[in-house]
C-alpha cells in the first residue's frame, strides 16, 4: 500500500534519513523501531511531507505523494497521529473529533463521533472538557479517535506509549492491535516501546543514524540478539530452541 | 454625556477593531500587519466618498468598507503574504512586507484624494466626518451606534469563530498548523478568510476612528503606533485580548487628555500620543502577557471563594 523508494529527506538542509526503502504491505502492522534520533519521527513526516524530501519517492497505492500538500493527503485516506501535539489542547473533546473528520459530512461526523465513544468509552465522560485538561493516556486515546475519524486506508503512529504509564502503553497497544485485526487498517507505527511492538507488529523495520539496519519479519528482529540489545535495550537471558528468551530491561525508555 | 466621553466612545471603538485585526492576523499568520494603517484609512475614504457623492448617513456605507477593506486583505495574501508563508519566511520578513504594501496604498490613497479633488472639487485631505453625523438625545449619534456596531461585530466574530465549523477550524489551525492540515484543514483557505476578516475589520475601524479625529490620507500613519499599542496591550496571543486592548488605549487617550488639561493646562494636548503608551508600559510591567494573561478566572473565582467562606 505505501512504498518509499531510496528515501533522501531531512529539515532545511539537514539530512536525516539516507537512501530509506521501506514497503508497508495492506492490512498488515508495519512497526519502525531504533534509538533515539535514528529518524523514525522523521520518516513518517517525508511521507507527510511535513519534512524536506531531497530525493527518491513515496508510493501510496502506487501514486507519488511528492508536492501533495497535507490536507490533501489526509482527503487520500493517509491518517497521521503525531508524537507531540496530536489533540487541539483549546478545543472541547467534541470539538477535536469534529476536527478529525473535517473533511466528512455533518451526518458522517455525528456517526463517527459516536462510534469512536463507543470503541473509547473514557472519552464520553469528557467530551466537552478541553483536550488540554486531559490526561497522557487519555489524550493518546482521543489522538488514536481522531486518527479513527477520518475513515483512514493507512494510518501513521508516531510513539504512542511514549510517557505513558506502562498499563496505559498496553492498553494503547492493544488498540492499535485491534485497530488492524477488527477494522483491517493498515498501519505504519514508529514505536520505542520495541519489544510490545514488535510482538504486536507484522513487518519490522530497525532504523539507526537514518538507515535501515534491518528488514523482515517482527518476531525475527526480536531474535537478533546483537541489534536488540545494541539499539532497542533488549537484552536476553537464555538460549530456547536456538532462538532466544528474552528478559526485558528498561526496555521502551531510553535505548543506548 | 462628558465629551470627552462621546469621542473616546467613537475614537476607542475605532481602535479596537483595529487592534483586533493587528492581533488577528498575528495568531494565525505570525504577520505583523503595517498596511492595517492604510486599510483603516481607505475605510474612512470609502465611507466620505459615499456621503459626499451619493448622501445619507456615513452608517450606511460601513458594509461597503468592510468589503473593500477585505479585498485589500485579499490583494495582499494573495500578491505578497501567501508567497512569503509558502518560503517559511521569517517574521521580520513578512512584517516589512506589509510595510511594503502599505506605503503603495497609501501612494494609491493620496491619488484617490488628488482625483477628488480634481474631478468633484471636494475637499478630502482635512475631513471632518462627524458633521455628516446626527444627534440623539443631545448627544452624537455616532458615540451610541459606533460602540454598539463594533459590539454587533465582534459577538458575529465570536460566534464564527465557537459556533460555526470553519471558525473552529480557524482556531484549531491557530493553534497547531500541522495537526489541522493533517486532519484535512485547508490552512491556505484559513489564512485567506482571516486576511478578509482583518482587511474588514481595520477598515470599519478607520471609519469609525475618522467620526472623533480629522480624516486625512495619513490618518492610518499617525494612528498606527496606538493601534499596535492595542494588540500589544491585549497580549498578541488573543483577538479578545487586541480588542480589549485597543478599547482601553483609545479611552484612556481621551480621558487623559482631558484630567491632564485641565490640571496642567491645554500644552499637554501636544503629547496626547504619550499618554495611552505610558499607560501600555505600565500595565505591561505589571502584567507581561498583556491583558490576555491576567488570570480573570481564576481572581474571580479566589473572591468568590473567599466571600463564600466569609459567610459561613
Amino acid at each position: 500500500m505505501l512504498t518509499v523508494n531510496n528515501l533522501n529527506s531531512g529539515y532545511g538542509k539537514l539530512q536525516v534519513l539516507y537512501d530509506l526503502n521501506i514497503n508497508v504491505p495492506e492490512k498488515e502492522l508495519t512497526v519502525v523501531v531504533g534509538p533515539n534520533g535514528a529518524g523514525k519521527t522523521t520518516l513518517l513526516c517525508s511521507i507527510m511531507n511535513i519534512a524536506n524530501v531531497f530525493s527518491g519517492e513515496v508510493l501510496f497505492d502506487g501514486e507519488p505523494l511528492a508536492g501533495v500538500v497535507t490536507h490533501r493527503l489526509a482527503q487520500k485516506g493517509i491518517s497521521y497521529v503525531p508524537q507531540m501535539g496530536n489533540v487541539f489542547a483549546e478545543l472541547t473533546v467534541l470539538d477535536n473529533l469534529h476536527m478529525a473528520g473535517y473533511m466528512l459530512s455533518k451526518s458522517e461526523v455525528k456517526d463517527k463521533s459516536e462510534q469512536m465513544t463507543e470503541i473509547f468509552p473514557v472519552l464520553k465522560d469528557f467530551i466537552h472538557r478541553l483536550a488540554g485538561t486531559l490526561s497522557g493516556g487519555e489524550r493518546r486515546m482521543l489522538a488514536i479517535a481522531m486518527g479513527l475519524m477520518k475513515n483512514p486506508k493507512l494510518m501513521l503512529l508516531d510513539e504512542l506509549s511514549t510517557d505513558l504509564a506502562p498499563i496505559i502503553a498496553e492498553k494503547v497497544m492493544m488498540e492499535v492491535s485491534r485497530m488492524r485485526d477488527d477494522l483491517g487498517i493498515t498501519i505504519l507505527m514508529v514505536e520505542q516501546m520495541a519489544k510490545r511492538a514488535l510482538e504486536i507488529g507484522d513487518t519490522a523495520y530497525l532504523l539507526v543514524s537514518g538507515e535501515v539496519r534491518y528488514s523482515g519479519q517482527a518476531d525475527d528482529l526480536l531474535h537478533e540478539p546483537e541489534l536488540c540489545s545494541m539499539y532497542l535495550g533488549i537484552k536476553q537471558s537464555s538460549k530456547i530452541n536456538g532462538g532466544f528468551e528474552l528478559s526485558v530491561s528498561d526496555e521502551g525508555s531510553e535505548n543506548s | 454625556m462628558a465629551p470627552w466621553l462621546s469621542s473616546g466612545l467613537i475614537y476607542a471603538s475605532g481602535l479596537a477593531l483595529t487592534a483586533g485585526s493587528i492581533t488577528l492576523l498575528y495568531i494565525v499568520t505570525r504577520t505583523f500587519n503595517f498596511a492595517v494603517a492604510s486599510m483603516a484609512t481607505i475605510g474612512f475614504y470609502v465611507v466620505y466618498t459615499g456621503v459626499t457623492l451619493f448622501g445619507g448617513l456615513p452608517y450606511q456605507y460601513y458594509p461597503f468598507a468592510i468589503i473593500i477593506g477585505s479585498i485589500t486583505g485579499i490583494i495582499c495574501y494573495y500578491g505578497l503574504n501567501r508567497r512569503l508563508l509558502n518560503r517559511k519566511a521569517a517574521e521580520i520578513t513578512l512584517m516589512m512586507s506589509t510595510l511594503g504594501y502599505d506605503l503603495v496604498l497609501l501612494s494609491l490613497i493620496q491619488m484617490y484624494a488628488d482625483y477628488l479633488t480634481y474631478t468633484f472639487k471636494l475637499f478630502p485631505r482635512r475631513v471632518t466626518m462627524s458633521l455628516f453625523d446626527f444627534e440623539i438625545f443631545g448627544e452624537r449619534a455616532a458615540a451610541f451606534i459606533l460602540p454598539l456596531i463594533a459590539i454587533a461585530f465582534l459577538t458575529i466574530l465570536h460566534f464564527f469563530l465557537t459556533k460555526t465549523k470553519f471558525g473552529i477550524s480557524m482556531r484549531a489551525t491557530i493553534e497547531n498548523p500541522t495537526l489541522a492540515g493533517t486532519s484535512g484543514i485547508n490552512s491556505d483557505r484559513v489564512y485567506l478568510v482571516s486576511w478578509v476578516i482583518s482587511g474588514g475589520m481595520a477598515a470599519l475601524g478607520g471609519s469609525f476612528m475618522a467620526m472623533a479625529m480629522t480624516g486625512t490620507p495619513v490618518m492610518g500613519m499617525y494612528t498606527i503606533p496606538l493601534m499596535f499599542a492595542g494588540a500589544i496591550l491585549g497580549g498578541l496571543g488573543n483577538i479578545y485580548g487586541g480588542i480589549l486592548g485597543g478599547m482601553v488605549i483609545g479611552l484612556t487617550e481621551y480621558a487623559g487628555v482631558y484630567i491632564l488639561a485641565k490640571n496642567f493646562g491645554p500644552w499637554i494636548l501636544g503629547y496626547r500620543m504619550g499618554i495611552p503608551l505610558f499607560i501600555m508600559a505600565a500595565t505591561l510591567l505589571i502584567f507581561p502577557r498583556g491583558l490576555s494573561g491576567i488570570p480573570l478566572g481564576k481572581i474571580i473565582k479566589k473572591r468568590f471563594g473567599q466571600k463564600r467562606g466569609a459567610n459561613v
